[in-house]
């Protein structure tokens, strides 16, 4: 909403403050100042005559020009370059030292001939060009006849001497979107008296017109009629006004219901009684057809739709848009003005449905004051009469179903202290409140009772009372203190640290934590998505297909990540994210991690391709720190299809039949379409994880006995694993106690469907230092389980 | 057995031996040195040698020169080769030098996204403040996300966040964390006093540019007693500024509106870069929106089971990329999505 200060200053004295301390006084008390526009920006300013009209000697376009100033100033000669210099044209001229937009006019010389000032278009005096013709903006500004030589001031001559404050409107306060509500204001926070437009004493002859709503949506509905209007321009004040406040000027009729909307926050409309097929409006909310408007176009209009009608014909679409066949225009001479209220719902969901929105569909849907219609339309009368030379005005009964009642609200001097922490005295307070047009009356103790202003249809309770004692007197009145709450339960809980540990054991590990969008599109939410169980959500009214589907998977997204760092030239790198899953099922929590090329250990000189066993080897790490034991979990080889993950080098994890995850080197066909040598990516259901009991810690105590180390070279099938190995070897003999392969070899060396894996065994007992006999016991007893139960071949 | 050499005495062979090691210049020089002296046929063994041949008195009295003469030998010796064995060291050592500049190998300083940096920082310093951390589901109902937080259907605040709608259940995507708060009021069984923040993702239905993003995160935070007061909130978010901002911040409240506070404020911290005097990151004003907040709307907590005639309670919402933008001086929210690690890279965490 603009407020112009010169149509404020109508209304109250604003003398002694600049706008800039205007519109921090507004932001202060909750009605955010967007910004300060001058219409226009010029000083050292007076209105000229052309009294002599040369050629300029040296060129084609340029003229010499004496111009008379008037007795002040005297008679200048200035160069001019405007096509529409005339002898006694009435102009604007900036005198030497001016300061424009553009610069500081100086005394100069143009192409040999001395210029002494400027003759100035509007534009080049700061005015925006939006609201100037394109004459206007051709040459310089041709002003009338009764224009004054010697005026000191122009730019208040023609009504260009407004600042204007933009102000960004809260949803609380639609009634801001009117001058006077402002005004309203501006007095409470300058303690300035306000002097509103009161409308003439009229008499009002009785119209036979029939008023009425069928529907709840428009409790009440006001109408008047003028006769006789000469619709033509709108007077040179009404014109500064409305640019002012960003309206064209179109004709006096359209002009004074702008104005008026501007002025009280209500919506006019405006019928060529005339051309309305019979002597009633009628609101209604069942009408269905084509509704053709103003604007020449028809829109289609379903049951809900609030419309004015006539005689079954739709007239208006309420508060949107006036029907094209009773638009009023040059040729109206009688005319019909309505004030009416309707609800904020059904013009919303109308102006949405059919893309129309407008200044007055707007108001409506933001709320209007229901108790204004009668103010509303004596004021309009009066213009109509000034302005549009309106020779009567009558009125008809009006519809209307509201209660007027005012509305009081009961509260204390306690309950505002309290809640606001503040110590205000009773005095304080109702002075506030009284200053913003509040009436307050005492009751007993502190207590006391407000009845609110009509125009504030915000405040409805005690609360609301303390926000505008706290709003006027200001926030830096009352003191700092910290809340006395102890909550029984502080601190981060046990999965919040588990989370927090997380991260900074990935981190720690060298990868960078990532962040992605949780809505992609349909083909990635697809891929990779191996634990959401389908049931993936999705939103009906996505911006972009991109951002459609709440991904099931969050290693898609961190893999478009990967490949934006590969498209813009970070070769190695490696990311993780930890985030939220919503599925149909729930919310889960997930952990993806992506490793490109290779793992730089010593920044070019040292480094080596990351492998499947870089994500084996994080998530068994991780699984250390969660004191999750390898046995509560298994990795198994991937056997879920797709290719997506090379079949060879990829595996599942699992507990029991559960999928805690899936990790590996992704498939050849991707790492191309990546343009990535290598590629490794694990997502595992960390929310599952982190449900489990952690194995219980118990001490173990090194045995006080010195243990045996032997190594054993075995040639297995290639298809042996190691894992299985390692656990028939421990299972063997007690004395075995731990188990680690040293050496894995495939190749010319052993027949082609082998291996060979060489191992490091060390035995040991608690009890007492181990004999050469007992360890070969055991060792021969291992040797003979593994060439049983494997095939296996020992090499000595 | 070689001759014997009459010629040699316990003090000759002394003066001899420790000429020659003074003279020996390396390990095998001193080994000679060893050889010819110190060994088995070496030239003190000889001398012992000798003692058989001398009448019983002589024997005592050269015994005892021989003795002087191996130990001065052997003393010399020793600190010979431990010399030698110095230098031949330190000479060995000076030719392996390494050039120390060169990287060492790198044992992982992985980076954090700056939007987990500010979520960690502020989780901190609302922890030590006592509070308590909730989760909250971005998957919400319309009751929780509107109604509860005094959002009716058709009311105009509704205008001011366009909601994702999802498809196939009857939900949306929570367009503010405020949610949270009803879900924590509700929820009690027993209505016992609130202390908490909620930090989460929140979606809107904005374009994605330099400043909007269809996706961010806030963070929440609910304070309910019997009598808690604007008062309150004010020194709770000072403190929170100084903390999170410098301990020289300050801060100022202008009056706002939020349908599920009332009052409701706007909060501005003074410029953390230049202090107040105006720069381009508090575009002159000297001071820098960070939050929005309030008391606790009345309805709110009545229809959240908590008796506004009892209870009060303050709300605030800290925009997390907001923040980490304004602090690092990022240019783009877009960045916070991309994880470009050269982007990355800057922040460490902690």
């Amino acid at each position: 909403m603009k407020a112009s200060l010169k149509w404020l200053g109508k209304y109250l004295d604003l003398s002694g403050y600049t706008p800039e301390e205007i519109a921090s006084k507004l932001t202060f008390a909750g009605i955010e100042s967007d910004s300060i526009t001058r219409l226009a920006n010029a000083d050292k300013l007076v209105i000229g005559k052309i009294i002599s009209v040369k050629d300029h000697p040296d060129s084609d376009h340029l003229h010499v020009l004496m111009v008379d100033e008037g007795e002040k100033y005297g008679v200048h000669q200035i160069v001019c370059g405007a096509p529409n210099v005339k002898l006694g044209l009435k102009v604007i001229v900036a005198r030497e030292g001016a300061t424009l937009p553009g610069g500081v006019i100086k005394k100069g010389v143009i192409r040999g001939v001395e210029s002494d000032g400027m003759c100035c278009a509007l534009y080049e005096l700061g005015v925006d060009k939006k609201y100037l013709t394109e004459y206007q903006c051709s040459g310089i500004e041709e002003l009338p006849e009764d224009a004054k030589v010697g005026d000191e001031d122009p730019l208040a001559y023609l009504g260009l001497d407004d600042v204007v404050i933009d102000l960004d409107l809260l949803a609380n306060r639609p009634d801001l979107y009117a001058i006077s509500n402002i005004a309203r204001e501006v007095s409470t926070l300058l303690k300035r008296p306000l002097h509103l437009p009161e409308p003439a004493k009229r008499e009002l002859s009785k119209e036979d017109f029939k008023v009425g709503s069928i529907t709840p949506d428009c409790p009440s509905f006001a109408l008047r009629i003028a006769r006789n209007v000469k619709v033509k321009e709108s007077p040179n004040w009404l014109k500064s006004l409305l640019t002012a406040e960003g309206i064209r000027s179109i004709n006096n009729v359209v002009d004074i219901g702008n104005y008026i909307m501007l002025l009280t926050g209500q919506p006019l409309n405006m019928y060529d009684l005339d051309k309305l097929p019979k002597k009633e409006l009628i609101v209604k909310d069942d009408f269905e057809g084509d509704f053709l408007a103003m604007d020449d176009k028809a829109y289609p209009l379903k049951k809900g739709d609030l419309v004015v009608s006539s005689d079954d014909k739709p007239m208006c679409l309420a508060g949107i848009m006036t029907a094209k066949e009773c638009t009023v225009d040059e040729n109206s001479h009688n005319i019909a003005i309505e004030s009416a209220y309707f609800k904020g719902a059904p013009i919303r969901h109308t102006a949405n449905r059919i893309g129309l929105s407008s200044d007055s569909s707007q108001r409506f849907v933001k709320g209007v004051n229901p108790d204004q219609a009668e103010y509303v339309l004596s004021l309009t009368s009066d213009l109509l009469v000034e302005l549009a030379e309106a020779t009567s005005i009558s009125e008809t009964i009006s519809y209307d179903t509201l209660s007027h009642e005012p509305k009081s609200i009961k509260t204390s001097l306690g309950y505002i202290n309290t809640r606001l922490g503040s110590s205000f005295d009773i005095d304080q307070v109702i002075e506030t409140l009284e200053a913003d047009h509040f009436r307050v009356s005492r009751g007993e103790g502190d207590s006391f009772s407000v009845e609110v202003p009509k125009h504030r249809i915000d405040v409805v309770g005690e609360a609301d009372i303390s926000e505008e004692v706290i709003r006027l007197l200001g926030y830096e009145s009352i003191p700092s203190t910290l809340p006395l709450v102890s909550s029984p339960k502080h601190g981060l809980t046990k999965i919040q640290k588990q989370r927090r540990a997380i991260r900074a054991y990935f981190r720690g590990a060298g990868l960078d934590e990532a962040l992605t969008y949780t809505l992609i599109n349909q083909k990635l939410n697809s891929s990779f998505n191996y634990l959401s169980n389908g049931g993936d959500l999705y939103l009906a009214n996505p911006l972009t297909e991109e951002h459609k589907w709440l991904r099931g998977n969050i290693l898609s997204s961190l893999l478009e990540s990967a490949r934006y760092n590969l498209d813009h030239g970070n070769k190695d790198f490696a990311l993780f994210e930890l985030s939220e899953v919503e599925t149909l099922s729930g919310v889960g929590c997930r952990l993806a991690l992506v490793l490109a090329n290779n793992h730089k250990t010593r920044g070019d000189l040292e480094g080596r391709p990351y492998s499947f066993y870089d994500a084996k080897g994080l998530l068994t790490g991780m699984m250390e720190l969660l004191n999750l034991n390898p046995n509560r979990y298994q990795v198994v080889p991937f056997a879920l299809g797709k290719e997506e993950f090379h079949p060879g080098k990829s595996a599942q994890i699992m507990m029991g039949k559960k999928l805690l995850g899936v990790m590996g080197e992704l498939h050849p066909n991707i790492l191309k379409e990546f343009g990535a040598k290598n590629l490794v990516a694990m997502e595992i259901d960390l929310g599952a994880i982190l449900e489990l009991k952690s194995s219980p810690i118990k001490a173990s105590i090194p045995s006080s006995y010195p243990g045996v180390e032997r190594d054993l070279a075995l040639i297995l099938d290639k298809g042996i694993s190691y894992e299985s190995i390692e656990k028939a070897l421990r299972k063997s003999d007690a004395l075995i106690k731990a188990v680690s392969p040293f050496d894995v070899y495939e190749g010319e060396k052993v027949a082609a469907d082998k291996k060979s894996l060489a191992i490091h065994i060390s035995l040991g007992s608690d009890t007492h230092t181990l004999k050469e006999e007992e360890v070969n016991q055991a060792m021969e007893k291992a040797i003979q389980q593994l060439r049983v139960a494997f095939g296996a071949e020992i090499r000595q | 057995m070689s001759e014997i050499n009459e010629n040699l005495t316990p003090e000759s062979v002394q003066q001899e031996a420790l000429a020659e090691i003074g003279k020996a210049q390396s390990a095998s020089e001193l080994s000679e040195v060893y050889n010819a002296f110190l060994s088995k046929k070496g030239k003190l063994s000889q001398l012992m040698a000798m003692m058989g041949k001398l009448a019983k008195e002589e024997k005592a009295k050269f015994g005892k020169a021989v003795n002087e003469a191996k130990q001065a030998i052997t003393e010399a010796f020793a600190k010979k080769k431990e010399e030698s064995e110095k230098k031949e060291l330190s000479e060995r050592l000076s030719k392996e030098k390494i050039d120390i500049s060169l990287p060492g190998y790198d044992f992982g300083v992985g980076h954090i996204n700056p939007y987990y940096q500010v979520i960690d920082e502020v989780t901190d310093v609302f922890v030590s403040m006592g509070y308590e951390v909730i989760g909250g589901t971005e998957v919400e109902s319309d009751h929780f996300n509107f109604e509860l937080l005094n959002v009716p259907k058709d009311h105009p605040s509704r205008d001011m966040q366009d909601t994702f709608y999802l498809g196939n259940v009857e939900k949306l995507l929570r367009t503010q964390t405020s949610a949270a708060q009803a879900h924590t009021m509700l929820e009690k069984e027993v209505k016992t006093p609130i202390k908490m923040i909620s930090p989460g993702k929140v979606y809107r239905r904005d374009d994605d540019d330099m400043t909007h993003s269809h996706q961010f995160a806030q963070i929440e935070g609910l304070v309910v007693d019997k009598k808690v007061s604007l008062s309150d909130l004010k020194g709770t978010l000072e403190l929170f500024a100084k903390k999170m901002f410098g301990e020289k911040r300050e801060i100022r409240l202008r009056s706002s509106y939020f349908p599920f506070t009332e009052p409701s404020v706007e909060v501005d911290v003074s410029c953390f870069n230049c202090g107040g005097k105006g720069c381009a990151i508090c575009k002159g004003s000297g001071w820098i929106e960070i939050l929005g907040a309030g008391m606790v709307n009345p309805k709110v907590l009545s229809d959240c089971g908590y008796d506004p005639n009892e209870w009060s309670g303050f709300a605030f919402g800290v925009g997390v990329e907001r923040v980490a933008m304004l602090r690092y001086g990022i240019d783009d929210i877009r960045r916070f999505y991309q994880n470009d690690v050269r982007f990355l890279k800057d922040f460490k965490g902690e």
